[in-house]
């Protein structure tokens, strides 16, 4: 980079980098090093850094490749489990909802940025004080609000609360927007251009880092998300990935948690989003990372 | 609420209606929190299909807590399961809220026999108005569970460990025995007189967290102390300032300043006492019978052995679990037809095979040991106990359990980490206990 | 001085809107109809019938009685309340700054220093678990029995620390577990808002003579202020309402030193059954919140939009 911070400066600053990655990185390993231990060996040698012997049958219990038996046997549940059917569910609801949720969450955000309109500022407070209303006040309401619906056990219950907006999302991207420089809309409404064509041709454009961001940001919430889909589709045929993996670690009262399974369960969901992440993140932060904002 | 008989009017009607039409079946929907008794209940289910090919069982299995929010949303919602899984410890507070259908009409209407149930297992779900909720479905007791390899080393005769006897004063013969099993740096165990307390490498005994009925942990020794928790089973009239469980909790304080049982600071409330216990840094601990695949799929070699008698003699929580049907439902007929079944000797027979949990009458529990004898895993102190008349005690029953739970907590907290004096504490929160229930 | 005038576009010093049209307010109106609706149904709604309950007896089975103020007295003579209140503002004002700090030095060394992807990859990893996983993982790392890290302490010739289990540490380590899982994400967030700031702005302040410190707290700083109290702000609502940590964790525990708000109104509401009671703390909770946040708007001049 052109700036020119001194090398000693510099150094320290790889220091510190490299203690971050540790200390975040460690924990991780962890999770990798349970998820190929078997029942027998979770609690043994828990200061060794190699897990003392490997194998993959807790991925296997994921893929369903034993019967419940055998799985039982191996100290897990007694029960199918299909990872790669609840994955695609999961993808399914979270493209869906963050296309829809991002697009939106921006055009309010460019509303409450750059429109005049009444009651503006009271909507807006309004929507910040949706982000301050503690979420379990709004969980049984909205639940039976799904219910009369119809919408139980379907993905449009999972999805609908989310659907159209998130007040975070909005409060995010209004901030961004905020910060745009007007130079470029002026020119544009003085060459004619309607408000829609300024925020799809200007704004958007203009926006690719923080659109890129929330659109990450609103995914791995929507991915993470636990609670909700449990309440409105506990049903096998549209069950997420969270929910199934619950399973895995409650699986009686006072049992502990089935620890092989569960941190196999946690490596693996949080690999295709690892990916998702460096292709689609990549493209959206390096190209305006370097290039520079115009 | 419809009567009895407008529901078998419309029942009856119902069925008219389907045969007419070949309509699909009627689907009830059945939920259960243990995934190792899925399979069992599967066949279950597979087996009352066929025979009645009008009601068709839908079975979700849900972790614990994810349970009780299905079923408390579903209740609110009106979209909870015709028949659900019940436990003596939520049982109350849904009962209260009328949630659940009292079975005692029908059970007189089809005149089920009762009488099969082990030891009056089947009294944890009359209520004294007489009112019932269901029949039990498996019950289970506490023991002791010890590593046997740490038991060898040390030296301990182990025929003597069933035998064990405890008291308040001096610990009695089970004092000795976890002195034994406890390991310092030195490799020196809790009888030397040199054993280092402060540098303990293993301890001969440790407890998860104490809850208000510590099922699994004080209780048996409180118990066999003399202590009642309540004056009956359904008494609001709680005695945790009882002078009986303060001098328990003193011998705990005791054993634990000797290093023999591990600090409450040493047992999180997410890893119990188990997993330590699996992990080799504790040696013996008191657990329930719905545990022992944990402990008999460990790497080393364990045994369950009855708990030690104290002054009052073996004493062992007894409880188990039900199946209640919902008032919501709109199949009840259907409902109340699954549940007889699942209590049935039929039904118990088959979950005794599976060799998971412990059924509830005496055919079901032979089938059960017999599996357990051929794996070789020797249960008997869990079922010895049930034998013996006088060793099994029952829970409080109240809707405010888990305030209750809430209070306790917090003293156990008190007593033992914040190390405050044990009868102060205990008469503190006993008074705040007592409060609950004059609002 | 060009970048003096960067600022001053930015502030927005044209104002071309002085005259309205009742067609703008309609396309304006276009603009915010789906988000708007959305909130309506799932968020406007359902908080106005909480706020409705707050003042009855629903205990979630029952048909709710109007019981006036009743639950808002109960609360304010509640030791656990004002103990819970107390605990999670202890938390909040131990989270945030730090979680913050940490947040704005990684973002800082992600747009200066390590500019690889893989450090950005890495650095958001934690926050890929799911909050539950998190919890089981740190308590199991934290354990005093067999946990890694009371492993290497022993190694020292320590005795286990009681990270989760004694009344000094459990908060701290709560506060710990979370920045450990939030810290890359929010420093994602603040490093976008340092790559929209343009170039040259950052070149003309060194052109100018000023050094990087200068240039980052007199140029890139203020700058980044929109940002920063979206964070910020963030942060304490998040904050206020942490839940699965402890829930896992410490289970409130030990004596009630994690006994947070949003684990109260947890326990009260589907324990103890009391929904009318829960949710009057929860609006009590949420008044906080917006007080909070208004002051802050006002301290950090986010709102300025125009």
């Amino acid at each position: 980079m052109t700036t020119t911070y001194r090398r000693p400066m510099r150094l320290l600053a790889l220091f510190v980098m490299l203690l971050l990655v540790l200390i975040t990185l460690f924990p991780i390993y962890w999770v990798v090093r349970t998820s190929l231990l078997p029942k027998s060996a979770i609690f043994s040698n828990p200061g060794s850094l190699l897990p003392s012997t490997v194998t993959l049958s807790n991925y296997g219990r994921l893929f369903g490749l034993y019967d419940s038996a055998t799985a039982q046997k191996m100290g897990g549940v007694g029960l199918e489990f299909n990872f790669l059917r609840y994955l695609s569910h999961t993808i399914f609801v979270a493209t869906i909802i963050t296309l829809t949720q991002v697009l939106f969450s921006a055009a309010g955000a460019y509303a409450f940025a750059r429109l005049h309109f009444p009651l503006r500022k009271q909507i807006f407070g309004l929507y910040l004080g949706a982000l301050m209303v503690p979420g379990i006040v709004m969980t049984i309401p909205n639940f039976i609000l799904v219910k009369d619906l119809g919408w139980l056990n379907s993905f449009m219950g999972i999805m609908a609360p989310s659907l159209l907006m998130s007040p975070f999302t909005v409060f995010f991207l209004r901030q961004f927007f905020i910060s745009i420089s007007r130079e470029l809309e002026e020119a544009a409404y003085i060459d004619g251009a309607g408000k829609f064509m300024v925020f799809f041709r200007i704004i958007v454009p203009l926006s690719t880092a923080p659109l890129g961001t929330i659109s990450i940001i609103t995914f791995i919430n929507i991915w993470s998300d636990y609670m909700w889909p449990l309440l409105v589709g506990s049903s096998d045929k549209v069950r997420m990935l969270t929910v199934a993996l619950g399973i895995f670690r409650q699986q009686a009262p006072a049992t502990g948690p089935d620890w092989g399974g569960l941190m196999a369960g946690a490596a693996l969901s949080m690999l295709p989003i690892l990916l998702l992440f460096m292709i689609f993140g990549k493209k959206v932060l390096n190209s305006i990372g370097f290039s520079g904002f115009r | 609420m419809l009567s009895k008989k407008r529901l078998l009017a419309v029942a009856l009607i119902a069925a008219v209606a389907i045969a007419a039409v070949g309509a699909a079946p009627v689907t009830l929907k059945y939920w259960l929190w243990d995934a190792a008794q899925l399979p069992m209940y599967q066949k279950a289910a597979d087996n009352f299909m066929a025979q009645n090919p009008d009601i068709k069982i839908e079975i979700t299995q849900l972790g614990w807590n994810d349970y009780w929010t299905g079923i408390e949303t579903g209740m609110v919602a009106g979209t909870a399961p015709d028949v659900i899984t019940n436990n003596s410890s939520k049982s109350s507070a849904f009962e209260s809220k009328g949630q659940l259908v009292d079975l005692t009409p029908l059970i007189k209407r089809d005149k089920v026999d009762t009488s099969v149930y082990l030891n009056g297992v089947d009294k944890i779900w009359v209520r004294p108005d007489g009112k019932c909720y269901g029949f039990p479905k498996d019950w289970d007791t506490i023991a002791i569970v010890y590593n046997r390899d740490f038991a060898k080393a040390a030296g301990v005769d182990e025929s003597t460990i069933g035998k064990l006897t405890w008291n308040a004063k001096d610990g009695g013969t089970f004092e000795k025995f976890i002195a034994q099993m406890s390991l310092d740096k030195n490799g020196r165990n809790g009888l030397d007189p040199k054993f280092d307390a402060k540098n303990v490498v293993r301890y001969g005994f440790a407890h998860s967290r104490f809850d208000a009925n510590g099922q699994p942990t004080f209780s048996a020794l409180a118990r066999s102390n003399g202590w009642k928790e309540t004056d009956d089973l359904y008494s609001t009239n709680f005695h945790f300032d009882d002078q009986k469980l303060i001098d328990t909790m003193v011998w705990y304080k005791k054993v634990i300043d000797k290093g023999y049982m591990a600090p409450f600071s040493y047992i999180t409330p997410t890893n119990g006492a188990n997993m330590a216990f699996a992990a080799k840094k504790v040696a013996v601990v008191f657990d329930g019978s719905w545990m022992k695949d944990f402990y008999t799929q460990q790497s080393f070699p364990i045994a369950f052995r009855t708990l030690p008698a104290g002054p009052e003699g073996v004493k062992s929580f007894f409880n188990g679990i039900t199946d209640s049907i919902w008032t919501g439902s709109k199949n009840q007929e259907q409902a109340w037809k699954w549940v007889k079944y699942l209590g049935s000797p039929e039904v118990q027979g088959v979950v005794g095979s599976f060799g998971v949990v412990f059924p509830a009458t005496q055919p079901g529990l032979d089938n059960s040991i017999k599996v357990f004898t051929s794996r070789n895993i020797d249960i008997t102190a869990f079922t010895d106990e049930v034998k013996t008349p006088g060793i099994t005690f029952f829970g409080p029953i109240t809707a405010f359990g888990p305030k209750i739970d809430d209070i306790m907590m917090q003293a156990w907290d008190t007593i033992f980490l914040s190390n405050k004096p044990v009868d102060a504490t205990l008469k503190a929160a006993n008074k705040k206990v007592l409060a609950l229930f004059k609002k | 001085m060009k970048a003096l005038s960067a600022i001053e576009l930015r502030r927005g010093k044209v104002r071309s809107f002085s005259i309205v049209h009742l067609k703008d307010y309609l396309i304006a109106y276009v603009f915010i109809i789906p988000s708007l609706a959305g909130f309506a149904i799932f968020f406007a709604i359902p908080a106005i019938r909480g706020l409705v309950l707050s003042f009855t007896d629903w205990n979630l089975l029952n048909s709710p009685t109007f019981i006036r103020f009743e639950n808002y007295l109960r609360l304010s003579q509640d030791e656990e309340f004002w103990n819970s209140l107390w605990v999670t503002i202890q938390y909040v004002v131990e989270n945030v700054p730090i979680q913050t700090l940490s947040s704005l030095l990684i973002a800082v060394l992600m747009a200066k220093v390590g500019t690889s992807m893989a450090f950005r990859g890495v650095m958001i990893i934690p926050w890929l678990l799911p909050n539950v996983v998190v919890a089981l993982l740190w308590s199991w790392l934290l354990d005093p029995a067999f946990g890694f890290i009371n492993e290497v302490i022993k190694q020292f010739g320590h005795g286990p620390l009681p990270f989760l289990t004694s009344t000094a540490m459990a908060l701290p380590s709560v506060v710990g577990i979370n920045i450990w899982r939030h810290m890359g994400y929010i420093a994602l967030m603040i490093f976008a808002g340092i790559q929209s700031i343009p170039k040259e702005v950052d070149e003309a302040a060194l052109i100018d003579g000023a050094g990087p410190w200068r240039a980052f707290f007199h140029v890139t700083l203020p700058l980044l202020r929109p940002v920063l109290a979206f964070v910020v702000i963030t942060a304490i609502i998040g904050s206020f309402q942490i839940y699965d940590t402890v829930a896992i964790a410490t289970k409130g525990g030990p004596v009630q030193s994690t006994w947070v708000l949003n684990f109260l109104i947890y326990k009260t509401a589907f324990e103890g059954y009391e929904m009318g009671y829960a949710t009057a703390v929860t609006m009590v909770l949420f008044a906080i919140l917006i007080g909070i946040t208004f002051i802050q708007m006002r301290l950090m001049r986010a709102g300025e939009a125009d």
